[in-house]
């Protein structure tokens, strides 16, 4: 049996009590009002800490090793960080395989190891539920529901996919009746869309003057433009609408710099700078952070909810780096309930006030394996 | 900034434009200049100014030397110890005797590049002969350190070439020096030079420069070489110098108590000098295991003398983007180190100044440079080699650590293997001027060849 599946049913049972307690409490707090204060954070991410550390065995060598373990740490931000790249080498979970109901992958380029994101049935659930709220704060400021289109692959095409269940949520939640998916996947595995549908879809929108909200992937919505402009089609979308744009590219299509995929979007699409939203999520972090609340102006930060924070770090220290200088994005995500909440990205970021500037990924070689891990 | 006067095309402010005509004007000045300063001139008289311009470089007080100490570190990335070290190691090495067995080695006589001369198998075949240096002679230089650019301009003023230098953008600060304390001392023989900065791939300039060119070297990437020599006229010759890596092999009978300690600060200095960045420092260091120090504590060795230089000889400060990527590398190896038996990492206390990782496995990993370090144990030389089969062909230096019989052996089946230059720890960024680079004879590749039978 492996190391960190729980020895006997009874063990088994006490750590899904233990978590499922804290999940429960944490969204009936959030439930009541989703603003945690500093303290409340601090409090919640210490307790979430000391459970992680007692049950996700790969994590406690780790903090072991680094001498910080919870009865040392005495604040969030010195909760000892994983690099998302361990996920790929590690099972970073607190859940024993037969309650591992669903993996997210991360979307790694063609030959590299995906990483592994656990989750069981209440914590998918949870993290659907959690993702609902920064969501409309962002997107739907506005109003209760509006049509969804989604360039993404439904659950069914991409049940690995963190990006893929998010949206399921947001179209069950979030959107009218006619909402709809229309991201496939090919056999290979790559992402690909109905493009004529999608334009077919568009213009009815525009036909019927009836606003939508239209999400996919940076490289989605490239592939939309480039078809747009092959077909010279100009597709001014109904006032109200709004998109919302995440992820970058790896190598699946032209790769524009966001001002120029922006304004690029607003010239095929017709709306306006202001309803463009990015993302920032990846598979490996429960929340998502936006950079822009649909309708607002300004330079554009990205925020995390109240549960999650980032420290904008100097690399390879824990130190933050002088003001206005690009620093690896740490994350503590309350909603990474069963992996682990403090994740250390390959991220670059500048500190803004609560939020980040996002800046670039830094580029970094897959590693060899190391050959004799004991799991 | 600096007031070097403007000498070369380089020290021109940076918005001013070049043309493809200035650059044919420029060779086409060269090429005269040669004809009248460069051609006549012996090579001793060539190697004296060599030498004398090699010791400036190595006095404290050399107004060029100071430029470079004072505006390196910006403009090259590197520490000012670390160039004072880099330098140094350059400018011993450009002296009478080196030069002299440079030009023995490769043309069997000091004076083959001034009259025909004869060796003792070419009297034997009743031949004498002269070798002559290509009439213009374009370089591209690669990015990464100072000392390639100014040994090839070493090289082709021995061969009597006009020269044309083509600098990584933003790496031109120490050719132009050199090329500036040459013109301090022999203004004709620099009058020979001609150093430009421009992003590289632009078609018009290089065209144009192609065109004059009688042969081109050039350092970069595989795809970067193939690139120029795709554009080359058929009649130009083409040395290209691609990317290459190195590594050390570290034997168990010199893994003593006593030996490992020093034989760590010597694999110290590998790793800092040039902060690592070129293709002779070493990725990683095979370590035999069965010594009485082990490989993993040999890591720790080094770890320790890593530390120890840091503190004299600073890595230079990472632009962000590098420095995260070196911390993921760090982080990540700390979460293997926590649960691998056989990973274990140490690094610079809160920083990414330097790296030792520990692996058994002995699988040839591309370091990312920067002083970051792997130290892999083995069982033998054939499963080092097994392991970095992947680089076959493509390694130049291993610094070997080893003695006696074990050596021969070991040196013989490196050699076999493809390595083509073996030299002991320490020593890896400090090759004798002849060395052959790429094992090619560097300045034997330069001339052509006049027989006289008699």
């Amino acid at each position: 049996m492996a190391d960190n599946q729980p020895r006997d049913f009874q063990q088994n049972r006490m750590t899904l009590d233990f978590f499922e307690d804290y999940r429960r409490r944490l969204t009936g707090r959030l439930a009541q009002d989703p603003g945690l204060t500093e303290g409340e954070f601090d409090r919640w991410a210490l307790e979430l800490f000391r459970l992680q550390y007692a049950h996700v065995t790969p994590y406690r060598r780790l903090c072991d090793r680094l001498g910080r373990t919870p009865d040392g740490v005495t604040h969030w931000s010195l909760i000892p960080s994983v690099p998302a790249a361990a996920f790929k080498e590690f099972d970073l979970t607190s859940l024993p395989e037969r309650d591992r109901a669903e993996v997210f992958h991360s979307s790694g380029t063609t030959g590299q190891k995906p990483s592994r994101h656990y989750h069981s049935q209440s914590s998918l659930r949870c993290y659907t539920d959690l993702v609902i709220p920064w969501f409309k704060t962002h997107l739907l400021p506005d109003r209760e529901r509006l049509t969804v289109i989604s360039l993404v692959p439904s659950v069914d095409h991409a049940p690995h996919s963190s990006l893929a269940h998010m949206m399921d949520s947001v179209l069950r939640r979030c959107g009218l009746p006619d909402s709809v998916s229309l991201g496939r996947v090919t056999d290979e595995g790559a992402w690909v869309l109905d493009l004529d549908g999608l334009v077919g879809r568009l213009q009815r929108q525009a036909a019927a003057d009836a606003a939508c909200l239209v999400a996919g992937t940076a490289y989605g919505f490239v592939h939309l433009i480039d078809h747009l402009q092959l077909r010279k089609l100009h597709l001014p979308l109904p006032t109200g609408s709004r998109l919302m744009e995440t992820g970058g590219y790896k190598g699946r299509s032209r790769e524009l710099e966001k001002v120029e995929l922006h304004r690029r979007l607003t010239q095929a699409l017709g709306v306006p700078e202001s309803h463009i939203v990015s993302e920032y999520g990846m598979s490996e972090l429960g929340s998502q952070a936006y950079d822009r609340r649909v309708g607002a102006s300004g330079p554009r930060v990205f925020r995390f909810p109240s549960w999650c924070r980032v420290r904008v770090l100097q690399p390879g220290s824990t130190l933050a780096p002088p003001s206005g200088t690009p620093g690896l994005l740490t994350l503590f995500d309350l909603a990474n309930l069963r992996s682990v909440l403090a994740l250390q990205t390959e991220d670059l970021g500048v500190a803004e006030g609560e939020g980040f500037a996002y800046v670039e990924r830094a580029r970094n070689a897959e590693l060899r394996g190391c050959s004799r891990m004991h799991l | 900034m600096m007031d070097l006067p403007n000498y070369f095309i380089a020290d021109l402010p940076s918005h001013a434009e070049l043309t493809p005509g200035m650059l044919t004007e420029a060779c086409q000045a060269l090429r005269r200049n040669r004809q009248q300063y460069l051609l006549g001139r012996p090579t001793q008289a060539i190697v004296d100014t060599l030498c004398e311009v090699a010791h400036n470089w190595l006095q404290p007080d050399d107004p060029f030397r100071a430029i470079a100490l004072e505006q390196g570190p910006a403009a090259t990335g590197f520490s000012r110890p670390t160039l004072e070290r880099g330098l140094d190691a350059l400018f011993k090495r450009i002296n009478t005797t080196e030069v002299h067995a440079l030009v023995l080695q490769e043309l069997g006589h000091v004076e083959r590049l001034d009259r025909f001369v004869v060796t003792e198998a070419e009297l034997k075949t009743g031949r004498t002969a002269i070798a002559t240096g290509p009439e213009m002679l374009v370089h591209f230089t690669a990015g990464n350190l100072p000392s390639p650019s100014i040994l090839s301009l070493a090289l082709g003023l021995l061969a009597r070439s006009a020269q044309f230098v083509k600098c990584a953008r933003g790496n031109d600060l120490l050719p132009r020096l050199f090329a500036h304390s040459l013109y301090a001392i022999e203004p004709k023989l620099a009058s020979c030079l001609e150093l430009a900065t421009w992003e590289g791939g632009h078609r018009g300039l290089e065209t144009a420069l192609f065109d004059q060119a009688d042969c081109v070297t050039a350092q970069g990437t595989d795809a970067t070489l193939a690139d120029i020599q795709s554009r080359l006229p058929q009649r130009v010759r083409f040395l290209g110098y691609g990317h290459r890596v190195s590594f050390g092999y570290v034997t168990r009978e010199v893994l003593s108590r006593f030996h490992a300690r020093e034989l760590a600060a010597e694999a110290a200095r590998d790793v800092a000098a040039w902060d690592q960045l070129g293709c002779l420092s070493p990725h990683l260091f095979y370590v035999e295991s069965g010594g009485s120090v082990t490989p993993e504590l040999f890591g720790q060795l080094l770890a320790e003398q890593l530390e120890k230089l840091q503190a004299v000889e600073p890595r230079a400060p990472l632009d962000p983007e590098v420095a995260a990527a070196v911390a993921s590398r760090q982080s990540l190896y700390g979460v293997r180190a926590a649960n691998c038996p056989d990973t274990r990492i140490w690094h610079s206390p809160d920083a990414t100044a330097w790296t030792v990782v520990f692996e058994e496995d002995p699988r040839f990993q591309t370091s990312c440079l920067h002083r970051f370090i792997y130290v892999k144990g083995v069982s033998d030389p054939g499963e080092a080699l097994q392991g970095a089969a992947a680089v076959q062909g493509a390694v130049s230096t291993v610094a070997l650590a080893a003695m006696g019989t074990r050596a021969q052996e070991l040196a013989l089946e490196l050699a076999r293997w493809g390595v083509t230059r073996l030299c002991p720890v320490g020593r890896m960024q400090d090759p004798p001027l002849p060395w052959r680079h790429d094992g090619r004879p560097s300045l034997g590749d330069l001339v052509t060849w006049t027989d006289w039978e008699q």
